[in-house]
């Protein structure tokens, strides 16, 4: 299995967050693989195939038909196989009652879509860059926001 | 004072009776014994006479005797000897009746006695001295001896005669005295009894007049009482009922039977009768509360509902205790009313509430659309044209780029309405809970999240300690970063802004400001600031939404920002005041009860 590169996977259904979130890797020029899927049900087929590539990261948007990303992250937090993959909420809210739920659902960090490029590409750079390892050891409700 | 409390307590007119009933028995008594005593007195001066007469007899027998006696002597003819045995005979005679009469009299027994040893004597001496005639010796000195004791002994009887007689006449005089006084005593007692025991029973029929004219007073009271009660009856929608349970007999009042749509009294008063108007699914409920008050006397409120016989459904509520009344029989009252309109109304409330309930939701679920749908596409555009300036900057003319600058101008104003109107409508009162919180704390927390404006505009800002508070957390947080925020965006370009942050406990009986406070006592925290300042005029109009006194050209802001630091304020039960001097200041002033 190839360890030079990150895996990253993002699921969201809105095209232009789709597209803005490869360019931003593509611009960065970082030794990352990006797939994207749709909504939570093509994520949650491919992840469920028993050769699946776990991603290092996965990239959740909540809002998603069929299945949303709030379903998904029940799903694969109750599944052992994805113990090792950091999950990142990746959504365009940032109410109270989210950021709570998935916190207490086990995400590691909860992501607001940016208004500006430049910020998307550097939140994106930070979060591949973190030291996971040592990030969730520390994890707690005030840092779960990432904030910049 | 206690004659009047005598004669108005009620067991007044019962003792006049009683004491008047003994004044007439006793009157009766005394009477019957004065005229006992009237013909006994009577009787003793009859009594009194007979004895004197008999007396008078005896001395007149015994004359007859003598005179007989005297005959035979001096005419020795036997003829005169008759009335002088037969005097003998008639004295024995008055003797026994003597004997008789005087039976209660031991003085004049011991008289009679002696009268009697005397008359003896002298009767004996009679028959000495007839024998001496007889025998032709009268001539003898004996003879004569004898008829001179004969004499003195006529003497001596004649003495105890008068003797007796007058004892008799002292006695009888006695009698008369005691007559007369008794005579003269006994009506004048009786006459002023009559007039005392009069004086009593006027005194009790007069009590009795009056006590009955309170009567008729109390039952005029009584028949307004019944009547107001009726008419408060019928205002109140509401009708009363007894029931005495040992006989099972019902009182409805009129009231009551208009409650069940029927005229007072058209039909009779049981319980049957009244449970065909009670709606068919509450018969076994009501009846099985009915029997419960049978055993526990005592009715909780029971709600049922009634059919008319128009088709109305009327919804009556029944309360009912038991008492006991002067007569020692047990029964139930009872009150119904009639609560339909009470719970109508309840119901439109409800459905009120509901509607509300609903709009709550949509609003919130608003809320979610200006927070998610509508920030979505706005984020994009934002991108996007982050992407354009820098990718394609090149590319644009001069008035494209201007163009793009302006867009993106419009963007970001969109974005702060959006952020702000969000915050605005998330601060509802809800049901967030005020707890002690660390004022200091949420203040520097609100700086923190201002520390690059801070410093970008090199501020000052000073605070002093502030006690703990009981509020929202968060919302009080947010007031400090709108108000300081608000001081910073105002300030004035010539000089750095200096913000200062005081606090006191004030009396609202001491604040004019605080006319309409519901707490005695308020936490004031004012923010002062050196900055552009306001007129006066405004400083009520500044809290309104969307309410602005500047161009947005010069001043960035969306006129939410003070609405909802009078909305968080209004959530702790406070009051936020604004004053202003152009180019001077503006000073905040917040209360918070303090409870």
């Amino acid at each position: 299995m190839a360890t030079d590169y990150t895996h990253i996977i993002l699921a969201d259904d809105d095209e232009d967050d789709r597209m803005f979130f490869t360019d931003a890797f593509d611009e960065l020029k970082m030794t990352v693989k990006v797939t994207t899927y749709n909504d939570g049900v093509y994520l949650m087929d491919y992840l469920n195939q028993e050769d699946a590539i776990l991603p290092n990261i996965l990239f959740l948007d909540l809002n998603m038909p069929r299945k949303s990303g709030m379903e998904c992250l029940k799903e694969i937090k109750e599944n052992s196989r994805f113990k090792d993959v950091v999950i990142a909420i990746y959504s365009t809210s940032a109410s109270e009652e989210d950021i709570e739920n998935t916190f207490i659902k086990g995400a590691n960090i909860y992501i607001k879509k940016p208004s500006d490029f430049k910020v998307l590409k550097k939140v994106l750079s930070n979060v591949v860059t973190t030291n996971w390892q040592y990030h969730t050891n520390g994890l707690n409700k005030d840092n779960f926001l990432l904030r910049l | 004072m206690i004659i009047k409390r005598i004669y108005k307590s009620s067991w007044f007119v019962k003792v006049v009776f009683v004491v008047s009933l003994f004044a007439i028995i006793f009157i009766a008594g005394l009477g019957y014994k004065h005229i006992t005593n009237l013909s006994k007195s009577t009787e003793m001066v009859i009594h009194t006479y007979k004895v004197n007469v008999e007396l008078e007899q005896i001395l007149s027998y015994l004359k007859d005797s003598e005179t007989g006696q005297r005959g035979y002597i001096i005419t020795q003819d036997s003829l005169y000897l008759k009335p002088f045995i037969e005097g003998r005979k008639k004295v024995n005679n008055s003797f026994a009746e003597l004997k008789y009469l005087t039976s209660d009299n031991p003085e004049q027994q011991k008289n009679l006695k002696e009268l009697s040893s005397l008359i003896d004597k002298r009767l004996d001496n009679l028959e000495i001295a007839s024998n001496y005639a007889a025998n032709d010796q009268t001539d003898l000195t004996r003879f004569k001896d004898v008829f001179q004791e004969g004499k003195n002994y006529m003497g001596a009887i004649r003495n105890k005669l008068n003797y007796m007689i007058s004892i008799e006449n002292d006695l009888l005089k006695k009698r008369k005295e005691e007559y007369v006084s008794d005579a003269r005593f006994t009506p004048v007692f009786l006459y002023s009894l009559i007039l005392l025991t009069l004086v009593l029973m006027y005194a009790a029929y007069a009590k009795i007049n009056s006590n009955l004219e309170k009567l008729k007073k109390s039952n005029q009271q009584l028949e307004i009482f019944k009547e107001s009660t009726n008419q408060s009856e019928i205002i109140n929608k509401h009708g009363s009922w007894r029931w005495n349970v040992e006989e099972d007999s019902f009182y409805f009042s009129d009231n009551l039977f208009r409650l069940l749509g029927e005229e007072p009294g058209s039909f009779a008063q049981t319980i049957e009768n009244f449970m065909k108007f009670v709606h068919p699914e509450d018969v076994e409920k009501l009846s099985s509360q009915v029997d419960e008050m049978k055993e526990n006397k005592d009715l909780p409120f029971i709600v049922y509902r009634v059919i008319h016989k128009s088709g109305d459904t009327r919804y009556l509520k029944a309360y009912g205790k038991s008492t006991v009344n002067s007569e020692g029989i047990t029964q139930l009252l009872g009150t119904t009313t009639d609560i339909t309109d009470e719970i109508d109304h309840y119901n439109t409330l409800e459905k009120r509430n509901q509607e509300l309930e609903l709009n709550n939701k949509e609003l919130q679920a608003f809320n979610y659309v200006a927070s998610h749908d509508l920030q979505e596409p706005l984020r994009k555009i934002q991108t996007f044209l982050s992407r354009l300036e820098d990718r394609e900057q090149d590319n644009f003319s001069e008035s494209g780029k201007k163009y793009v600058e302006r867009i993106n101008n419009a963007a970001s104003r969109m974005r702060l309405l959006i952020d702000d109107l969000l915050q605005y409508s998330r601060t509802n009162k809800s049901d967030e809970i005020l707890k002690n919180s660390d004022i200091n704390k949420l203040l520097e927390d609100a700086q923190q999240d201002l520390a690059e404006v801070i410093v970008a505009k090199n501020a000052t800002i000073t605070t002093v300690k502030i006690p703990e508070m009981k509020v929202i957390p968060f919302q009080i947080q947010q007031l400090f970063g709108n108000l300081i925020g608000n001081s910073l965006k105002y300030s004035a370009k010539d000089r750095n802004p200096i913000i200062a942050i005081s606090y006191d406990k004030v009396e609202a009986s001491d604040d004019q400001q605080l006319s309409k406070a519901l707490y005695d006592e308020y936490h004031r925290i004012t923010i002062s600031d050196n900055g552009i300042g306001f007129e006066q005029e405004y400083a009520e109009k500044i809290f309104t939404l969307f309410n602005r006194l500047h161009n947005k050209d010069e001043y960035s802001g969306t006129g939410i920002g003070l609405s909802i630091c009078k909305k968080i304020v209004d959530n702790h039960s406070g009051f936020i005041f604004a004053k202003g001097e152009p180019n001077i200041g503006a000073v905040f002033s917040i209360y918070l009860p303090l409870v």
